[in-house]
C-alpha cells in the first residue's frame, strides 16, 4: 500500500511544522527525507505513525530514546514482536527467527545479554533499529538512525534497509549517503516539500542550496554525484 | 532463551517458597513463642491447638503477617511500575503525592480527635484513605489539564501537591503539639493495627489489581521505546499511562491507609529484582510482589520482636536493613557489569 498524504498541516501555535503537504510515498522503496533542522522531518514521520498505526503495524524509531530502559538488548529487540504476541504466549519460531535475524543484521549479538543502559549511544541505536526490524511491519520509519553510528555501521544499516525491499522512510542528514541508497528522496524546507522523486531528479546543487541556505557544489566520482557545501 | 524463561519461573517458585517459610516463621515468633506445628495447625485447622494459641495466631499474628506481605508486595510492584513508566531508577510510589495525602488525612483525624468507627474501619484509616484519594484527584486532574495524559506534568503535580500537604502536616503538628507524637508515629508506619477485616479487604484489592498490572506489564516495556514507537506497536501511551497510574494509586491508597508510610520498599525492591536479572516487566512485577512481601515481612517481624513487647517503627527497620543490603547488591552488580565490558 502506498502512503497517500493529502493537505497535511500540523501547527504548534502559529508555527506551521507541516504546511499543506500532499505526497504519495511508494511502497517497497527506500525513501529518504532530508532537509535543514526544524523543517518538519520528525513531525512528518510522527504524523504517519499516528495516522496509520490504527490500520497497520508501523515500526518507528525516534531520534533519541530517553531514560533508563533497564532491559537486556535481546529483551528490547523482542519488544518488536509485541503486537503479534497474545497474552502469555511464548515466542513463536517466527518471532525467534525475526529477532535473531534483526540482531544479526545490526551486529548486536555480542551484547545480547547486556543491560541496554550500559551500552554506548551507537550500540543502543543499533538495538533500537533491530527492534524495529524485528517488528517486520509493512512500514519502517527511522528518524536519523545514523546520528550516533560510525561510518561502517551507517553504511551497513543503509545497505540492510536497501536489501530488504521493504517500505522504509528514513530521515538522514548525510546527503551523499542518502543519494547513494535512496530509491526516492524527499527534500523539505519550512514544513513544505521542496522536491521529491528519485535521487537524480530530486537532488541538485540549486535545490540543496535553496534548502540549506548555503552554497552547494557537486563533483562526479565514478558514476555518482557527490554534493558538498562550498564552505567545507 | 528457553533457559532464561525457565530461570524466571525458577526464581518465582523459590521466592514463593521463601515467602511461605518466612510467614510461618514469623507466626512462631513474638512475645509468646509458638511451635511451627501449632502454627500450621491453627492456620489450617487440621490439628487441635489451645484456645490461646488459636487467638494469637489467627486473630493477631496471621492477619498482621498477611497485611505486611500484601502491603510490601504492593509497594514494590507500584515502585517497579513507576520506575518503568517514568524510565527513572529514582522513581518510587511517593512521587504520586498519595502518601502525603494519606498522611494528611490521617493527621487531620488524629489532631482533631475525630474518633469514629464505620463498619469496623477506624477514623484514621478512613481519613488516610480519603486524603490519599483527594491527593490523587488533584494530581491526576492537574496533570490532565492539557488534555492528554502527560507523565512529566504528573510528576511535577505530584511533587507540588506532596510538598503542600507535607507542609500542612507540619503546620498541624506545630499547632497541636499534643498530637505530634501520634501523627509522627503513624507516618513512620506500622502494621500493629491490622485486623482480619482490614487484611481481607487488602487481599481483595490486591486480588483485583494484581492481574490488571500483570496484564498491562508488557505495555510498560513497550512504552519505554517512546510514545510513537509504542503507537506503532498498537499501544496507546496516553491511555495505558492513565490506566496504570489510576490502578497503582488505588493500590497505594490502600497500602498507605493500612500501614502508614513505609519508605524504601518501593524504591529498592525493583532494583534488587533487577540485580537478580529479571528485567522484563511481567516477571519483574511477580518477583517484586514476592520479594517485597518477604522483605517487609522480615522487617515487621524484627520491628515487633526486637524490643518486645514494645515496637520499633517499621520505616526505620526497612532503611537500616534495606539500605546496606541494597548498597551491597548495587556494588556487586557494578562489578559484574564492569567485568562484562
Amino acid at each position: 500500500m502506498n502512503l497517500e498524504l493529502k493537505n497535511v498541516t500540523k501547527a504548534y501555535g502559529s508555527f506551521k511544522a507541516l504546511d499543506d503537504i500532499t505526497i504519495t510515498i511508494p511502497e517497497n522503496k527506500l525513501t529518504v527525507i532530508m532537509g535543514p533542522n526544524g523543517c518538519g522531518k520528525t513531525t512528518f514521520l510522527r504524523h504517519i505513525v499516528n495516522s496509520y498505526s490504527s490500520k497497520m503495524s508501523v515500526a518507528y524509531v525516534p531520534q533519541e530514546t530517553f531514560g533508563s530502559i533497564g532491559m537486556t538488548a535481546r529483551d528490547v529487540v523482542s519488544l518488536g514482536r509485541y503486537d503479534k504476541s497474545k497474552f502469555y504466549v511464548r515466542e513463536s519460531e517466527e518471532d525467534k527467527k525475526l529477532i535473531s535475524g534483526a540482531m544479526k543484521d545490526m551486529e548486536i549479538e555480542a551484547y545480547s545479554a547486556r543491560n541496554l543502559d550500559t551500552l554506548s549511544s551507537g550500540e543502543k541505536q543499533r538495538v533500537f533499529i533491530a527492534r524495529a526490524l524485528a517488528q517486520n511491519a509493512p512500514w519502517t520509519l527511522l528518524d536519523e538512525p545514523t546520528a550516533n553510528l560510525d561510518v561502517k555501521h551507517a553504511d551497513m544499516l543503509m545497505s540492510v534497509l536497501k536489501s530488504f525491499n521493504r517500505s522504509c522512510i528514513v530521515v538522514l542528514h548525510d546527503i551523499n549517503l542518502g543519494s547513494l541508497y535512496a530509491d526516492n528522496i524527499i527534500l523539505m524546507k519550512d514544513g513544505k516539500i521542496l522536491s521529491s522523486g528519485d535521487p537524480s531528479t530530486a537532488l541538485n546543487c540549486e535545490l540543496l542550496s535553496e534548502a540549506y541556505e548555503t552554497h552547494f557544489m557537486s563533483a562526479q566520482i565514478g558514476e555518482r554525484n557527490v554534493y558538498v557545501s562550498s564552505k567545507l | 532463551m528457553e533457559k532464561k524463561r525457565h530461570n524466571v519461573w525458577y526464581k518465582v517458585i523459590i521466592s514463593a517458597v521463601i515467602l511461605v517459610a518466612v510467614m510461618a516463621l514469623s507466626c512462631c515468633l513474638g512475645s509468646v513463642k509458638i511451635p511451627v506445628k501449632d502454627v500450621i495447625g491453627a492456620v489450617t485447622g487440621l490439628t487441635e491447638v489451645s484456645k490461646a494459641t488459636d487467638t494469637i495466631v489467627n486473630k493477631v499474628r496471621f492477619p498482621r503477617i498477611c497485611m505486611a506481605a500484601l502491603v510490601g508486595g504492593g509497594l514494590a510492584m507500584i515502585g517497579a511500575v513507576m520506575q518503568g513508566l517514568f524510565k527513572n531508577p529514582m522513581a518510587d510510589p511517593s512521587i504520586l503525592g498519595i502518601s502525603s495525602g494519606s498522611a494528611f488525612g490521617a493527621a487531620v483525624v488524629i489532631v482533631f480527635n475525630i474518633n469514629f468507627v464505620f463498619h469496623g474501619f477506624t477514623g484514621t484509616y478512613l481519613g488516610a484513605m480519603a486524603g490519599a484519594l483527594l491527593a490523587w484527584f488533584l494530581v491526576y486532574n492537574i496533570a490532565k489539564i492539557s488534555g492528554e495524559h502527560d507523565l512529566n506534568s504528573t510528576l511535577l503535580a505530584g511533587i507540588a501537591i506532596s510538598s503542600i500537604l507535607s507542609a500542612m502536616i507540619t503546620l498541624l503538628m506545630t499547632l497541636h503539639r499534643e498530637s505530634m507524637e501520634q501523627v509522627y508515629l503513624w507516618m513512620l508506619g506500622s502494621f500493629s493495627n491490622s485486623t482480619t477485616q482490614r487484611t481481607i479487604m487488602m487481599a481483595g484489592v490486591t486480588a483485583i489489581i494484581f492481574p490488571i498490572l500483570i496484564f498491562l506489564a508488557p505495555r510498560v516495556d513497550v512504552l519505554k521505546l517512546g510514545r510513537e514507537a509504542a503507537t506503532g506497536l498498537g499501544v496507546s501511551a496516553s491511555r495505558t499511562t492513565g490506566i496504570l497510574l489510576c490502578v497503582c494509586s488505588v493500590l497505594l491508597a490502600f497500602c498507605v491507609a493500612n500501614s502508614g508510610i513505609i519508605g524504601f520498599v518501593g524504591l529498592i525492591i525493583p532494583h534488587c529484582v533487577g540485580f537478580m536479572r529479571v528485567y522484563k516487566m511481567r516477571g519483574k512485577l511477580v518477583m517484586c510482589f514476592l520479594v517485597g512481601a518477604v522483605f517487609t515481612l522480615l522487617c515487621d517481624t524484627l520491628a515487633r520482636t526486637l524490643i518486645a513487647p514494645g515496637e520499633i517503627a517499621i520505616g526505620a527497620i526497612t532503611s537500616i536493613i534495606g539500605a546496606p543490603y541494597f548498597l551491597y547488591l548495587m556494588l556487586k552488580n557494578l562489578m559484574r557489569e564492569r567485568r562484562m565490558r
